[in-house]
């Protein structure tokens, strides 16, 4: 048993002890739990809030968003989310069936990711129809424009941090324009008119206009959605006309009408990442973004060489 | 043997029964029309006025992506006069940042990249605000000359307040049909509409938000406050 003298010198350290405990569960409390729905928003996200709050990406890092459908996980996720980033454009509609599922439609604050960003219609839409393109985050001046919204909307929501939020936003955009200068040394000397260019899905046409590049035919209609008989044929045809010598196809999801459009128009084949599969990781959107563009830097070179 | 006769017996209300009929299945039709026609319609863009272009709907290729490109280069361009004017004291001239300091931030459409080439290697100066006059209050960043067919100009407009002069505090961007184009002689609105200056009016994720969910889309924020606080933003740079 103590003595009443040692007793009461603990008790100081004791009701330290208790205060310290109290004071980290209060930064617990105020340290922001930040919903994602798409990989890109995770390293977004990452960039700007460094340790001051959580991430908490709303469907698994293996889960295929294209056409993903929500599970009982998700909605556990997202109650303990105080905020949530989305697209909302188009590439994440399985995120409000989530919300609806879960009762967190009115409850649960948004950061629209594209809210400030200038959209464009998708490439080679059937019959000229101005259809929006969603795919904002495959980009490097749309993506900034993102990184800048979710920042300040960040900011309006834990103001203590807003500052150190915004600097981190404008330190991780110049990383991202330093690509671009990675991008234009690889392609020095290349002969850019020779450059002509189809793509599988319109999930390229923002860092291609970025790039002053344009798509000359996009196969599928829409994303996800293989084209008719005839939709194919029109398209090989045009392909053939406007000499389109590349193709730019998605990564992680070859399909056999690529091969079948290589085999009958001879342009080479070239795969880019749509930053949407594997491990949620800071790093992740800088990564694929600078694969992509070695992608494209290698297409022209080659195009250029006549190769 | 008896003979039976047929007799066609009509409803007291035959005359009308079949014009009813008619009338309740036109006006079931033509309330469906008008359902479908004004009810299910779906604009998918905000209505322009005359002297504004869409982004979206009206420019296209090298014009599309410099607009794009200045669309962001707005935002970063405040955060750039914060950069070069954080050792400039209270009392002295806070400047708007050169064409250099716009290319030393690797700042698109302004850098001199093959990008920039692509898109036409459009010449771009930078017009300071005047003390006086029409220009007091505006600083302009004029793109002519693009080597593209049928390309444009483009001016990007930081409107800011100074004693006396009612300029709103939002940087605007302006497309202009004409290829070559001299520095406009007003900064403000009207000014620019009269010489043949249409304000470029993007189609907006925040639009298309809208146009998908409706008003009752919950977002944190709305355009509205976002305008609101880059207004304050540039408000608190040009307060000097």
């Amino acid at each position: 048993m103590l003595s009443p003298i040692r007793s009461l010198l603990k008790m100081p350290v004791l009701a330290m002890l208790a205060a310290l405990t109290l004071v980290s569960h209060a930064a617990d409390a105020a340290r922001l739990k930040v919903g994602i729905t798409l990989h890109p928003y995770y390293s977004f996200v990452a960039n700007i809030v460094g340790d001051r709050a959580d991430i908490i990406p709303l469907i698994d890092a293996d889960a295929n968003p294209h056409g993903y459908a929500p599970q009982s996980a998700d909605m556990i996720r997202m109650m303990s989310m105080d905020v949530l980033v989305v697209n909302g454009i188009g590439h994440d509609s399985w995120a409000f069936e989530i919300l609806d599922a879960a009762g967190m439609r009115k409850k649960l604050k948004l950061i629209y990711a594209n809210d400030g960003v200038s959209l464009i219609p998708v490439a080679g839409a059937p019959n000229g129809e101005k259809v929006v393109n969603p795919h904002t985050f495959i980009s490097t001046t749309a993506a900034i424009q993102q990184i800048y919204t979710i920042a300040r909307k960040l900011g309006e929501l834990d103001t203590a941090n807003a500052t150190f939020y915004r600097d981190n936003a404008r330190r991780y955009a110049l990383q991202i324009r330093k690509l671009r200068a990675e991008f234009d040394a690889k392609i020095t000397g290349a002969d850019l008119s020779k450059f002509r260019c189809a793509t599988m899905h319109s999930g390229y046409d923002y860092i291609l206009q970025e790039l002053g590049l344009q798509v000359t035919a996009v196969i599928e209609p829409r994303h996800g959605v293989e084209p008719t008989a005839r939709q194919l044929a029109e398209t090989i045809d045009r392909i053939k006309a406007a000499k389109v010598n590349v193709l730019f196809a998605e990564k992680y999801f070859a399909s056999k009408l690529s091969d079948t459009i290589r085999q009958a128009t001879g342009v080479r084949m070239y795969s880019i990442s749509h930053i949407s599969s594997g491990k949620y990781t800071p790093e992740k959107f800088v990564d694929e973004m600078r694969e992509n563009l070695n992608t494209f830097a290698q297409a022209i070179n080659d195009s250029s060489k006549g190769a | 043997m008896t003979t039976a006769s047929l007799q066609l017996v009509r409803p007291a209300g035959a005359r009308y029964e079949g014009l009813l009929l008619a009338t309740a299945a036109a006006v079931i039709v033509a309330t469906l029309v008008l359902y479908v026609r004004e009810l299910g319609r779906h604009e998918s863009h905000e209505p322009l006025y005359d002297w504004q272009v869409s982004a979206f709907d009206t420019l296209t290729g090298p014009d599309q992506a410099i607009y794009n490109a200045l669309f962001t280069a707005k935002d970063d361009i405040p955060y750039i006069y914060d950069d070069i004017n954080i050792d400039t004291p209270d009392n002295a001239v806070f400047r708007w940042p050169s064409l250099k300091d716009l290319q030393d931030s690797e700042l698109a459409p302004f850098l001199h990249d093959r990008s920039w080439e692509q898109n036409g290697s459009v010449k771009w100066t930078l017009y300071e605000p005047l003390a006086k006059g029409e220009m007091q209050g505006s600083t302009m960043y004029l793109g002519t000359d693009g080597t593209h067919p049928q390309q444009g100009s483009f001016l990007l407009v930081v409107g800011h307040t100074h004693a006396g002069v009612q300029n709103k505090n939002v940087i605007s961007i302006w497309w202009n049909a004409k290829n070559h184009v001299v520095m406009p002689q007003s900064g403000f609105r009207d000014g620019l509409i009269l010489q043949g200056w249409r304000e470029v009016v993007p189609h907006s994720g925040a639009q298309e938000v809208k146009r998908i969910f409706g008003d009752d889309s919950a977002s944190s924020t709305s355009t509205e406050e976002d305008q609101k606080q880059a207004d304050q933003a540039i408000q608190g740079l040009t307060g000097n």
